[in-house]
């Protein structure tokens, strides 16, 4: 496959996802997600005041993710999940893209996933 | 790392704990304040405190969520689980098929109930030694001495919680590895209060090799 072809692949990949998440902001427990390419993110949040909140602990997630990896000497960062008393956020690499989904503790995280085929 | 009597048996615990679970190929303790409490012998005391320090800092954004209970990454070669244990929190590396509900019963049965027959047998409280990482300051000048300044917040508290009416000494810890031990006193200057700097003498930042701006970790030092 040539680089373009794949690039666009990429490109549609992302397109669906956006759609589904789209699709899984109203389902109940999901407070929003924050999903960042190298050129554009798009957010959506239940309470907009916390974006940039939300924004900085994604990012730091991702970053203390991979140093502890690194670390440990065990391997690429697939996935993070952090937990507090009441929320839980997922975050993950998909397509060059960095993912984060906001929800709350009792959200099922493994079928979310998979009904985003992020499996 | 604690080597008192409740230390070891902790130590004892997680190498039993690795043992019945081959899975687990790290694993340590440490208290919300970063002191290490117990650990594994394959994991040096440099790794476990960079890792302590990667997951405070993302704990301390995790307040816009409450307080951070759990943090797991799952990377292609294992996953690392940080998990909140009572006050402390618990630290394993595993392997990427490890079996999670067994994984789970040892974050939130075995070592909870370690640590609850811990306190119940233990006829006095813990007094694990804090620790704080600091943002050194140089000071320099002919009356400066040789003693560091830190808040006198700081001071107060740890003089509380070792039961003393003051504290003399701390032990400063560069990441480099060089250690030294300093009187200490209260930080002076007013604008610089508050903002968790350690204020080194130029010739003491010279043994601990460090520069402003880099971060040393400060202990009361044991009498």
């Amino acid at each position: 496959m040539s680089a373009k072809s794949k690039s666009k692949d990429n490109k549609d990949h992302i397109e669906v996802l956006q759609e589904k998440l789209q699709g899984i902001k109203g389902q109940e427990g999901i407070i929003g997600y924050l999903l960042r390419g190298s050129n554009s993110a798009s957010i959506d949040l239940k309470d907009p005041t916390k974006i940039i909140d939300y924004a900085v602990l994604s990012a730091t997630a991702f970053e203390v993710g991979q140093d502890m990896l690194a670390m440990l000497e065990i391997g690429e960062l697939d996935s993070v999940i952090m937990e507090s008393e009441s929320t839980k956020i997922l975050s993950m690499v998909v397509n060059n893209h960095r993912l984060s989904i906001f929800m709350e503790k009792s959200v099922d995280h493994n079928k979310l996933c998979k009904d985003l085929d992020l499996t | 790392m604690n080597k008192d009597p409740y230390a070891v048996a902790l130590n004892n615990a997680l190498s039993e704990i690795r043992k019945i679970c081959p899975d687990v190929s790290r694993s340590f303790i440490f208290t919300k304040d970063g002191a290490i409490v117990a650990g594994d012998s394959e994991t040096d005391e440099k790794t476990m405190e960079k890792m302590i320090h990667s997951f405070q800092s993302v704990a301390e954004k995790a307040a816009a969520i409450g307080s951070l209970k759990a943090f797991y990454v799952d990377g292609k070669k294992g996953k690392i689980i940080l998990s909140s244990v009572n006050d402390m929190y618990l630290a394993l590396a595993v392997s990427k098929d490890a079996d999670t509900t067994y994984l789970h019963s040892i974050t939130h049965v075995i070592i909870p109930t370690v640590l609850k027959l811990l306190e119940t047998i233990t006829p006095t409280p813990l007094q694990f030694t804090p620790s704080k990482q600091l943002v050194v300051d140089t000071l320099s000048g002919f009356f400066i001495g040789d003693s560091v300044q830190i808040d006198i917040e700081l001071i107060e508290e740890w003089a509380k919680l070792l039961n003393q009416e003051s504290l003399n000494e701390v032990e400063i810890e560069a990441f480099g590895g060089k250690a030294t031990q300093c009187k200490v006193k209260e930080i002076s200057d007013a604008q610089l209060k508050g903002k968790g700097m350690i204020r080194i003498p130029e010739k003491v930042c010279k043994t601990l090799e460090v520069k402003k701006g880099e971060l040393v970790k400060v202990k009361p030092a044991s009498t």
